[in-house]
């Protein structure tokens, strides 16, 4: 696998040991989707002020986690990466997976995903097929019932066909989805060098190399127009902003914490997002509970 | 593209205040969001001062950026896009923070005299006159044109020098450049390394 596109948290030692075989490779991405469930389940335990999301958002993994399985065990040969004819093999997953979601879900979003359920297959799948070609973070269904589908593409190397995103720098190289969020590593040959960022594809889940200093959302280098808010509540996560384009998005820093695990730590930094939005700025993309 | 794009329920909800995009109550975030206290940093490329390897860091300031407050350094770390380093620092450029900031750096030149047991706060003019005087008068006294088998070796015997491992690399090159036309030879200095 290119290491640019080497996915998250994958150790070098899990790296160098995983052998060409499908099978080690499948148990050490389903142990990325459980370490994301367990360090969310963790974190919802401590009963803090973001305990509820985090419920919410464990609830959320365990369905990924299964439609995770489900890809990778029953469909036969790799994906094609049209969604069009990869559908059949999510199939009789969606409808389920999609109102366990609505259960654990509050209200709105309940009903709204109960609706899109009782409409029947055919628009689930519609609906995914429209985010897939035009994605958005306000479409919350399809992002979250895509992510495992858009991992497994990624983990298998098939580049998505017939989407026609941007190709810049801060898309991601992989399917061209926005960056959900930023990650501080460790460097892998020397524990005390500075941190390496990377951002995170919100679709594909990808991590891919990208400069410090730098807006991901408008490209600002200049220094004194980007500003990094930081609290001791939540050390290990800082606001990258940028007063250029008026963006933000969260960075999770593993050097600080290296148990964190950046798609859950971010959102339990629920209060910086709402701190962020209060003080003008907006957010790259909208994580899975809305902030 | 040949696929139906049928309109789909926007799962926007937006509920008003308290509650998140997708309609979560975010009441507790944002209880929490209002006892936070947070501080404003920026992240400035540089170049680590010691050696001609010439380093990438990266300086952590911290300050709201107001005209009349003086940003204080709060971390320095190797620069991980920097094609030299690539992150990593010895550890003398590692300790960069500590030389900058630090309450046992001294501010103005100081003074032993001879026989003395403390040091003495001494002006910039009045230590740059007694060092010239003082270089002036040992280099005349001591300097040797020519060995004993004749020949030319313009040395100045008479004077060492050594810096401080805080020299940077342009002051060392400087230090090296002075000395050498002086004829000094017992010259140390941290460029060396």
């Amino acid at each position: 696998m290119n290491q640019v596109f080497a996915l998250e948290n994958f150790s070098r030692k899990a790296f160098s040991q995983a052998s060409p075989r499908r099978g080690s490779m499948m148990l050490s991405m389903r142990d990325v989707w459980r370490q994301r469930l367990q360090r969310a389940e963790a974190l919802a335990a401590r009963g803090d002020s973001m305990s509820q999301l985090l419920a919410f958002y464990a609830a959320l993994l365990r369905v990924q986690l299964r439609l995770y399985a489900h890809l990778r065990a029953s469909h036969n040969g790799a994906p094609s990466g049209a969604l069009e004819q990869d559908l059949p093999a999510l199939g009789s997953e969606l409808r389920p997976a999609l109102l366990a979601i609505a259960q654990a879900a509050p209200d709105a979003l309940a009903t709204a995903g109960q609706q899109l359920g009782d409409a029947g297959q055919a628009a689930i799948e519609d609906a995914l097929l429209s985010f897939w070609y035009a994605p958005s973070d306000r479409l919350f269904y399809p992002k979250a019932l895509l992510q495992p589908y858009a991992q497994w593409l990624a983990e298998a190397g098939i580049t998505p066909r017939g989407r026609e995103l941007a190709r810049t720098d801060n898309r991601c190289p992989f399917c061209g989805g926005v960056p959900q969020l930023s990650v501080l590593h460790v460097a892998d040959d020397s524990p005390a060098a500075g941190g390496g960022r990377k951002l995170q594809c919100a679709t594909c889940l990808t991590e891919w190399p990208f400069r410090r200093v730098l807006c991901a959302h408008c490209g600002e280098e200049d220094e004194r127009k980007l500003a990094y808010f930081h609290s001791a509540a939540f050390d290990h996560l800082r606001v990258d902003a940028c007063d250029t384009c008026q963006h933000y998005l969260k960075s999770v820093d593993l050097t600080r914490l290296g148990i964190a695990v950046p798609l859950v730590d971010e959102v339990a930094g629920a209060p910086l997002d709402i701190w962020a939005r209060e003080h003008g700025y907006t957010k790259i993309e909208l994580n899975l509970v809305g902030l | 593209m040949h696929i139906s794009r049928r309109a789909f329920i926007q799962t926007t909800v937006i509920g008003g205040a308290g509650l998140s995009a997708f309609g979560f109550d975010v009441g507790p975030a944002y209880a929490q969001a209002r006892t936070l206290k947070i501080q404003r940093t920026t992240e400035t490329r540089s170049t680590c001062p010691y050696c001609s390897v010439s380093c990438g860091v990266i300086i952590h300031t911290l300050g709201d950026r107001a005209k009349n407050a003086i940003p204080q350094v709060v971390h320095v770390e190797g620069d991980p896009d920097h094609p030299i380093n690539r992150g990593t620092l010895c550890p003398k450029g590692a300790s960069l923070e500590q030389d900058i900031v630090n309450e046992r750096r001294l501010l103005k030149p100081q003074v032993r005299r001879p026989g003395s047991d403390r040091w003495e706060d001494i002006s910039w003019d009045h230590a740059i006159a007694e060092i010239a005087d003082r270089v002036k008068k040992t280099r005349d006294a001591t300097f040797v044109e020519k060995d004993q088998r004749g020949r030319t070796v313009n040395r100045c015997e008479g004077i060492a020098f050594t810096g401080g491992c805080t020299d940077t690399n342009e002051f060392n090159y400087l230090v090296v450049k002075t000395m050498r036309s002086l004829g000094v030879v017992y010259l140390e200095n941290q460029a060396r390394v």
